[in-house]
């Protein structure tokens, strides 16, 4: 991909956000944010409502910060509006004009880029996304994994060197997922700077190697993902324990060396542990021991805000 | 084709896409083409009811509707839809977005006016009948549009149902205020071009007005782009939330 303007010093960040704040109203959206991104994959995580399409919104330039600011190639995007030359976009929700085929929506992209050749730019665009076959459909008449991708060639028509990806899996099937993370991964290693955001890890994972953790507007954690995700794994994690005389449990998984803290309760128990793994290999000799048969044993719903609760916790 | 001229065209088609233009033209049509036919038959003189029927109908009604439709859909329903990011992510500055859009609304609305206007005139006179009143009628419909688009597109960015606010000021502002308190003209749209149709038939038909010639002119102007440029501010600062 080679869209224009590109960063003539390799030392200037593609983007590079310097103490971003965004509230609105007493309501504070994002703040204190500053990170910068070079080329390559970089996964955005977070809950819902952690902060992450104010983030991306803000550095399209669609948002205007309240406080810091939000540089693009070394440039407010507010101040030079022909950087968007070199940024493709794909927002989150359904921004699609129902009446276009495909092809004239990606067509319509491409010429508003301003591109020689929109029409083979388009052709090229559809293809790079599986959708040449379905290119005259109506985009009223398309599933949602298709519109999503519909969105992805409209944004990649001009060749971006900075690409942005908002929830750019929502809706989309097994089979459209691993051809698009293979496509994202192909951009990436094309030298584009992707920014990808999501709130499940488990796509992260396959989209990028670098992430950065959005929990409650602020940066939780950032750099390498598998560093980010020992460090979660190190969270305490909740085991329910259903069991005949439960209480007689206790003792014995509290002398675990990975246990955190077990509650007895009723006739079950709840119990923390560092380990699930050694938990449960020393749960069942436990049992057998003290004749107490096991009814139930299951992890809690560890959602990811729990997990990055627990990061935020530990800054 | 330029990325602007690009936008006007899309631009254009959504505004006349599908029904919309031939349920337009239809309501304009019916009540500026239906009466010209049965005047044909009677007493009156053809150019007198074309300048009636263009004061009571046209200035108060059709105009502020047809256009204030068009401008506050323009970039009103893009904003409501989401689909403005669309536009916004390129390399266009946001005031040529407004300005294509803006454009885009007035020739949709000339479009469905101009055609409809000079077939009622023709069919009032059974013929060309008076080209300066049919060229002064088009002319201050011209003046009209452009400065009701103007304010539709502002009213789209401001709020949320701009139709209503838009149409509330022409017909309670323009339409009872303006009737009580003359001197409310100077900020009356439909007073201005009345002011420049008075000016362009300016010897030939005797027409009072609240607003002199000049000052309607001007004033048209003036406030047309006016209203453009806090339109375009607006649109430079605004958050796409």
């Amino acid at each position: 991909m080679s869209g224009q303007p590109r960063p003539t010093d390799p030392a200037v960040p593609v983007v590079e956000l310097r103490h971003f704040s965004k509230w609105y109203g007493d309501v504070v959206a994002v703040a204190d944010l500053s990170f910068d991104l070079r080329p390559g994959v970089t996964g955005l995580l977070g809950p819902n409502g952690a902060g992450k399409t104010t983030t991306l919104k803000a550095i399209c330039g669609l948002l205007h910060p309240s406080q810091g600011e939000v540089l693009l190639f070394g440039r407010q995007i507010h101040q030079d509006t022909m950087l968007y030359r070199a940024i493709g976009v794909v927002p989150d929700g359904d921004r699609l004009y129902p009446r276009l085929t495909i092809r004239s929506y990606v067509r319509l992209h491409a010429e508003l880029q301003g591109l020689a050749d929109a029409g083979a730019a388009a052709e090229r665009a559809i293809a790079e996304v599986d959708l040449l076959p379905l290119a005259e459909r109506r985009l009223k008449g398309l599933s949602k994994g298709e519109r999503q991708r519909t969105k992805v060639a409209g944004a990649i028509v001009h060749q971006p060197a900075l690409l942005i990806l908002d929830e750019p899996l929502t809706g989309m099937d097994p089979g459209q997922r691993a051809r698009f993370i293979e496509l994202v991964r192909l951009i990436g290693e094309a030298g584009v700077t992707v920014l990808v955001s999501s709130h499940i890890l488990a796509e992260v994972e396959r989209l990028a190697s670098q992430i950065l953790v959005l929990v409650g507007g602020r940066l939780a954690a950032s750099g390498d993902y598998h560093a980010i995700r020992d460090l979660m794994a190190d969270q305490p994690r909740t085991v329910m324990v259903r069991a005949e005389d439960a209480r007689r449990l206790a003792p014995g998984l509290i002398a675990l060396p990975t246990t955190v803290s077990v509650e007895v309760d009723g006739d079950g128990l709840r119990a923390r542990t560092r380990s699930v793994e050694a938990f449960a290999t020393a749960l069942p000799r436990l049992a057998r021991d003290q004749g107490a048969g096991l009814r139930e044993v299951r992890t809690t719903d560890e959602s990811l805000e729990q997990v990055f609760r627990y990061l935020v916790s530990r800054r | 084709m330029r990325p602007f001229l690009v936008l006007l065209r899309f631009s254009l088609g959504q505004l006349l896409a599908g029904r919309r233009l031939l349920v337009v033209l239809l309501l304009v049509a019916v009540p500026l083409v239906l009466p010209a036919v049965f005047v044909r038959g009677s007493d009156l003189d053809p150019a007198t009811f074309s300048l009636d029927l263009f004061r009571q109908l046209v200035l108060p009604v059709l105009l502020p509707v047809v256009t204030l439709v068009f401008s506050t859909s323009a970039l009103g329903a893009e904003l409501r839809d989401g689909t403005v990011t669309n536009l916004l992510l390129k390399p266009i500055p946001r005031p040529a977005i407004l300005g294509a859009k803006y454009l885009a609304a007035v020739l949709a609305a000339l479009l469905v006016l101009l055609p409809t206007e000079a077939v009622g005139h023709i069919v009032a006179a059974g013929g060309l009948g008076s080209t300066d009143l049919l060229a002064a009628t088009l002319l201050a419909t011209v003046v009209g549009t452009l400065a009701y688009c103007a304010l539709g597109v502002l009213l789209s960015l401001l709020f949320a149902r701009a139709l209503l606010v838009g149409l509330a000021y022409a017909l309670l502002w323009e339409g009872a205020v303006v009737g009580v308190a003359p001197s409310a003209s100077s900020l009356s749209i439909r007073g201005y071009t009345e002011g420049v149709l008075a000016a362009l038939l300016s010897g030939g038909v005797d027409l009072t007005t609240r607003l002199g010639p000049v000052s309607a002119t001007v004033l048209a102007a003036t406030v047309t782009l006016a209203v453009l440029a806090v339109a375009a501010r607006r649109l430079q600062r605004m958050d796409i939330r």
